[in-house]
């Protein structure tokens, strides 16, 4: 039985037991604090959720962004950042993704990419990208 | 290290149906550009001369020159032409100046980084339609 989820939040199961269905309200960032899902029975302690993504990798990802964008250095970019808060377009939210493909050394899926609509989804998709590569 | 990336040689597509085909179009052409771009780069020995976030702005500045756009089927057209641009230039069949004088250079030589006519001015449009308005 695969796991279902509707926001691209990217789970790491080490081996999940059958019958685990885990669904998501909205795509809001998950922290290991605020986990909400629902399960029939208690949670096998091998699931392991890795959601948040490093500091550096947002850092470098923020720099990325702003200088695509044309932003002041002092503009605040967080993780949830959207990248339309920030004036980009749809081709500038696909310019942004492919500077971090370059920076990265790595390749993005079109349909991974597609969703990205935050520092923090970026982030994360990065960073599964390059444990990926190792 | 990614594998390099190889431009496939597709023939002519169907027209796109509507204009969220041809936007996902447009998008995998702008992904096919950039990631031919180190091999651009090697080609014709850019090293010194620019940056490759330099030429995705080219790239990108030319398809927001068409943004405007709404018809499916001239966005296939300017697509068509886009790839047979980039084909070119991948193979060689172009020169290192005229990438610099195309792509890399500013106003200087770059004639069409303006936007078209959108419709600024009126006086303009009658003008050029008939002498008396």
């Amino acid at each position: 039985m695969s796991t279902t989820f509707c926001s691209s939040v990217s789970m790491q199961a080490t081996s999940l037991a059958a019958t685990t269905r885990i669904s998501f309200q909205k795509p809001a960032l998950v922290s290991r604090t605020n986990l909400s899902f629902n399960l029939g029975r208690s949670i096998p302690t091998r699931l392991s959720v890795s959601c948040a993504a490093k500091p550096e990798t947002v850092e470098k990802v923020s720099k990325i962004v702003k200088k695509q964008l044309s932003l002041k250095d002092d503009q605040k970019v967080v993780a949830e950042t959207k990248f339309a808060d920030l004036g980009a377009d749809s081709l500038d939210t696909v310019e942004i993704v492919m500077g971090l493909e370059e920076e990265f050394d790595i390749e993005m899926a079109e349909e991974k990419a597609q969703k990205i609509s935050t520092v923090e989804e970026a982030a994360e998709l990065i960073e599964e990208l390059v444990q990926a590569k190792k | 290290m990614a594998a390099p990336f190889t431009l496939r040689k597709i023939g002519v597509q169907p027209n796109s149906a509507n204009l969220t085909e041809a936007r996902r179009r447009v998008f995998d052409f702008f992904r096919a550009a950039c990631r031919s771009i180190p091999t651009i780069m090697d080609i014709y020995n850019l090293q010194d001369v620019v940056a490759p976030s330099q030429l995705r702005f080219a790239i990108s500045a030319q398809i927001r020159n068409n943004a405007h756009v709404t018809d499916p089927k001239v966005i296939d057209l300017l697509l068509f032409k886009g790839m047979e641009e980039l084909t070119d230039i991948v193979d060689h069949a172009k020169q290192r100046h005229h990438i610099i004088g195309q792509y890399v250079v500013g106003e200087g030589l770059v004639q069409n980084t303006g936007s078209k006519d959108q419709g600024k001015s009126d006086f303009l449009k009658n003008f050029y339609t008939s002498n008396y308005f």
